[in-house]
């Protein structure tokens, strides 16, 4: 069975610092919207990271079309908060009054998790929002916090529970964890590179979330070299590649300078190296998890753009990643 | 412009400060390293829960006691100075810093606070507090001649230069008090002589929060009675520290346009901190030069191909064409984010291919950085 990336409403994607998540969010997006459904693409912690892909300017808390079938919605707790008392309790001007005496900045501090509550509320609100009886997302992509903090992040509605007997929050966070924990509605997509550190640092967040009841699935392993060497000549040509590819040009009748062999033997050894390591990583990701895995190939382009984020979310695709 | 090998001989403090995934922790471990080669008595400190420190350094786990690393951690040549090791661990640092701070009894009381529990790990700026409180008792100790500072991986540099500030206002909260004037009250007095904004505010907050907890903080506050000006203090000095010329800020990025652009923001901030600034560690960097003969791979591997003797040499030149791309990049990555910022140096780490963890790679790095490390050479007397 392919491992889909859609057949829950939320997408949550995280992974470790610098794996490029999201970039895989984004591409996500891409090629779910492409197949006709509806997207909120949403960031929190202000990243900005969004809408430059987009060549757009950054997205605000209010939800602003970034391309066909695309909205963004950057979420920040303050207006979060905001909309939440006016949603639930009609309480209007109190966003006026709670500014002025620094409530929000007291609240979202002093109740530990509340802040993620009302960050992972507002997309709750999202994902089960509707017009005319129709769900007005189908997918929603959340471009989570790293897999750092994102036990905790997913966590705190048990940490407010805790804190907090009763009253709105803690129904809220019921809530929130509610949706988290129902495989139906929510999944982690969790991305990687095929290095040895974020491979660990996936499994042992897979394990962590497994353990909370998050539906885990499926893996993305992002930025895959292609593997271009005969396997059995990697490890030598990772030592030293400039004697072969020399007689290789000779027999070619390819006259390469000594200056030449050397930088193309350079850059020859680093792709077998990490080839090589590449090839370990993935075996340990298969040999320490269950969970179905995707891949997507490394971009070599000189920019990052529109036309590489549709190449990436092509590849998603022809993994029968979006049903 | 100040030289990174100048920074390692000659500076008490090097603060290592960047985004996630760049390779912060192993470039602090790596100077660390390199430095107690160079001879050295040096402390780094971390704060990375992934214990990745610890293993790479030979050592099964750190904690918030240093820790000398054992020279057999070291292949081959044995460091001329001293490596140490510690992990920060963000709740007990704070305790100790209570315990520190006020009498025993009454800092049980503060321990035994439920909102105590929460914010001594959850606050945000906590680590980073922390982190500087420990910088602090190291540097108090004077054991170390160096000092190498790992910090969280905030998406915000203003969380970090912020949060002595951010936490002493938290604590002093001025206004809070005010507001949880009621609760702060021996008895729980009803809402009297408190102003409107005062109780729509509380109104709010015990709507939002729950009664019980409010009671909590307001105890929480009136515990740490008396103990404001000493937090005042204890961040002013570290703020001298960190100001101090014998400090360095090294801002550690990768070449990708995310990295870059808070890389940007961090020297951006700390000059308009006045914060020392050393330069930027760019790790994992991919410099394929253009070589002569080699301007255009591709259709040199169309014609190994065609030749049919290409099998290594073909693919061999299709990726050095791809690499050839993602280096020019990177490059203009760099350019377009650091460019304008000439007074900045940059030292770079070409990507090693390797994941770094054990000394001998550590090594590796401090030679991408430094070059190889002189033979014979010592500076073993104590600075």
């Amino acid at each position: 069975m392919p491992a889909s990336l859609t057949d829950s409403r939320l997408a949550i994607v995280s992974g470790k610092g610098g794996v490029g998540k999201t970039t895989v969010a984004v591409a996500l997006a891409t090629a779910a919207a492409k197949a006709g459904k509806k997207v909120l693409l949403v960031e929190v912690e202000q990243r900005e990271g969004i809408a430059p892909l987009f060549g757009e300017r950054p997205i605000g808390y209010e939800e602003r079309r970034l391309a066909p079938n695309i909205t963004g919605l950057s979420v920040e707790p303050d207006e979060a908060l905001v909309e939440y008392l006016y949603l639930f309790y009609g309480i209007r001007r109190v966003g006026k009054v709670l500014r002025g005496t620094k409530a929000i900045e007291f609240a979202t501090n002093v109740a530990p998790g509340l802040r993620d509550i009302l960050l992972i509320g507002k997309v709750k609100e999202a994902e089960r929002r509707r017009h005319q009886g129709r769900y007005v997302y189908d997918l929603i992509v959340l471009d989570a916090p790293p897999t750092g903090r994102l036990p905790r992040f997913l966590d705190a509605p048990r940490a407010v529970a805790e804190l907090v007997n009763s009253g709105p929050i803690r129904q809220q966070a019921q809530g929130v964890l509610d949706m988290v924990t129902d495989p139906k509605r929510c999944r982690v997509v969790l991305v990687t590179l095929p290095e040895d550190m974020p491979v660990r640092e996936t499994v042992e967040a897979a394990d962590t979330l497994a353990k909370m009841n998050v539906n885990v699935g499926p893996i993305v392993v992002n930025a895959v070299l292609p593997e271009v060497f005969p396997t059995g000549k990697l490890r030598s040509l990772a030592k030293d590649p400039a004697e072969p590819l020399a007689t290789d040009a000779a027999a070619a009748g390819i006259r390469l300078s000594e200056e030449a062999v050397r930088g193309l033997a350079r850059v020859t050894a680093l792709h077998a190296r990490k080839t090589v390591n590449q090839r370990d990583a993935i075996a340990e990701l298969q040999r320490e998890t269950s969970i179905p895995s995707l891949d997507l190939p490394f971009i070599f382009s000189p920019r990052m753009g529109v036309e590489q984020l549709r190449q990436l979310a092509a590849a998603l695709e022809a993994q029968g990643a979006i049903t | 412009m100040s030289d990174l090998a100048e920074l390692l001989a000659e500076r008490h403090v090097l603060v290592c400060v960047g985004p996630g995934g760049v390779g912060k922790t192993t470039t602090a471990a790596a100077l660390a390293v390199r430095a107690a080669d160079e001879g050295r008595k040096v402390i780094v400190l971390t704060i990375d829960p992934a214990r990745r420190l610890a293993q790479s350094l030979g050592l099964d786990t750190l904690d918030n006691t240093p820790r000398l690393i054992p020279a057999k951690a070291f292949p081959g040549r044995k460091p001329r100075g001293e490596l140490w090791g510690m992990m920060l661990d963000m709740k007990r640092t704070f305790d100790e810093m209570i315990l520190d701070m006020t009498s025993r009894e009454r800092a049980e009381k503060i321990f035994g606070n439920p909102f105590y529990q929460h914010i001594s790990s959850t606050l945000a700026g906590t680590q980073e507090y922390m982190a500087m409180e420990k910088l602090w008792e190291l540097h108090e100790e004077g054991r170390w001649e160096l000092i190498v500072l790992d910090t969280p991986p905030t998406r915000s540099a203003l969380d970090f230069l912020d949060s002595p500030k951010k936490v002493t206002d938290f604590l002093e909260g001025k206004f809070l008090r005010i507001l949880l004037w009621p609760y702060l009250q021996a008895g729980k007095t009803y809402l009297k002589a408190v102003s409107f904004g005062a109780k729509a505010f509380l109104k709010v907050a015990t709507r939002i929060t729950g009664s019980e907890l409010l009671e909590d903080v307001a105890n929480f506050f009136l515990a740490f009675e008396g103990m404001y000006d000493t937090f005042k203090e204890r961040s002013k000095r570290v703020y001298d520290l960190l100001a101090a010329r014998r400090t360095a800020f090294v801002v550690v990025s990768a070449p990708q346009e995310a990295s870059l652009r808070e890389a940007r923001f961090f020297v951006q901030r700390l000059g308009s901190e006045k914060m020392p600034l050393g330069g930027v560690v760019m790790n994992r960097t991919h410099d394929v030069p253009a070589v002569a003969g080699l301007e255009d791979p591709r259709s040199l591997a169309e014609q190994a191909r065609a030749a049919g003797d290409g099998a290594l040499l073909a693919p061999a030149l299709d990726v050095y064409g791809s690499w050839r791309e993602v280096s020019i990049r990177e490059e203009a990555a760099m350019a377009s984010s650091l460019g304008d910022l000439p007074t900045v140096p940059v030292w770079r780490v070409p990507d090693l291919a390797d994941d770094v963890h054990e000394i001998g790679a550590l090594r590796r790095v401090g030679e991408a950085l430094f070059g190889p490390l002189p033979k014979g050479r010592t500076r073993s007397e104590p600075a």
